[in-house]
């Protein structure tokens, strides 16, 4: 079981390192993800947003949907906590008020 | 050879890190360093995508003086990517709410069960 | 990018990832999974990206931390593998 535990877990890893063969190099100016729509938000983004840190205008602003589902992501987590923690208080309860009735 | 090398081994890296991760949540039987291996595993990924970003000989996404001189041409060529930094920014803060849901489930398996392993756990479902 | 302590911080994030998988203290575990945390933190910041590193500092090094450690003194600390 371990033998084909470690098994699975070696041929993944050389698989992806097959893989990583066609990537770009590191460092590499022109890389795909750097050269398809990046380079705009760069140039644009004084004249549209005026912030200086590109990162905070494609955050806040170019993508502030994407942010606003992040927060949505936020919300349900916190809220399921909550429930998943409650309801074992809410079955001690009735336990506690149900047994002096049973005796 | 010595190139390639130099230009894949953060990928090397980065691919190994995924690989412990990914052994420690299938291989581990303690429910709490399955999550210590996803966390491991998911920011191998965020690694990963971060470093998709870099370009040599580039600087922070911040525009150097841009108060006062707004009409001056800005290359993005000496600008690091932003794209990927904002996506795994958003992917960090996933990371903690996905890690806060397993440990709330974590203590309610504790609370049921009174143990953490998972055969002891499946021995008892029995 | 500078390659030398690139290359140093990835050994360290490597040692730390095998260790914190492999130590049999649920505690330790997670103090040095902090440590990998803050490594990593450090090896953004080295690649540029330092909304990443400084959102990782105190979401994922503080908060993670905090969660993990409640949740570890809510049950057990001690594990068999």
């Amino acid at each position: 079981m371990r033998v084909l535990l470690i098994l699975t877990v070696v041929v993944t890893g050389l698989i992806l390192i097959y893989g990583t063969q066609d990537m770009p190099d590191w460092g590499d100016p022109n890389s795909p993800p750097s050269t398809h729509v990046s380079p705009r938000y760069l140039e644009k983004t004084l004249a549209e947003t005026a912030t200086p840190n590109a990162v905070t205008s494609v955050l806040a602003d170019y993508r502030g949907y994407d942010t606003l589902g992040e927060t949505t992501v936020i919300f349900t987590a916190g809220v399921s906590c909550i429930l998943i923690l409650r309801t074992r208080k809410k079955q001690k309860k009735v336990d506690q008020n149900s047994n002096p009735d049973k005796t | 050879m010595f190139d390639f090398i130099v230009s894949k081994y953060n990928y090397w890296i980065y691919i190994t890190l995924m690989m412990i991760g990914f052994y420690a949540m299938i291989g581990k039987k303690n429910l709490v360093k399955k999550v210590i291996g996803m966390n491991i595993f998911q920011t191998a990924i965020i690694l990963f995508f971060i470093s998709t970003a870099s370009k040599r000989s580039a600087t922070l996404p911040i525009i150097e003086h841009s108060h006062g001189h707004e009409e001056h041409v800005i290359e993005a060529a000496s600008y690091l990517n932003p794209l990927p930094h904002v996506l795994m920014l958003t992917a960090i803060v996933v990371m903690v709410s996905t890690l806060g849901v397993a440990l709330a489930i974590l203590i309610k398996i504790y609370r049921r069960y009174n143990t953490l392993e998972e055969d002891e756990i499946l021995q008892l479902k029995k | 990018m500078i390659a030398p302590f690139d290359i140093v911080i990835l050994l360290l994030v490597l040692i730390c990832a095998i260790a914190a998988i492999s130590v049999k203290d649920l505690l330790s575990a997670v103090i040095i999974l902090g440590a990998y945390s803050f490594l990593m933190c450090l090896l953004w910041s080295e690649m540029g990206a330092v909304d990443v590193a400084f959102t990782e500092a105190s979401v994922s090094a503080g908060i993670g931390t905090v969660l993990l450690i409640a949740a570890v003194s809510k049950t057990k600390r001690r594990s068999k593998d």
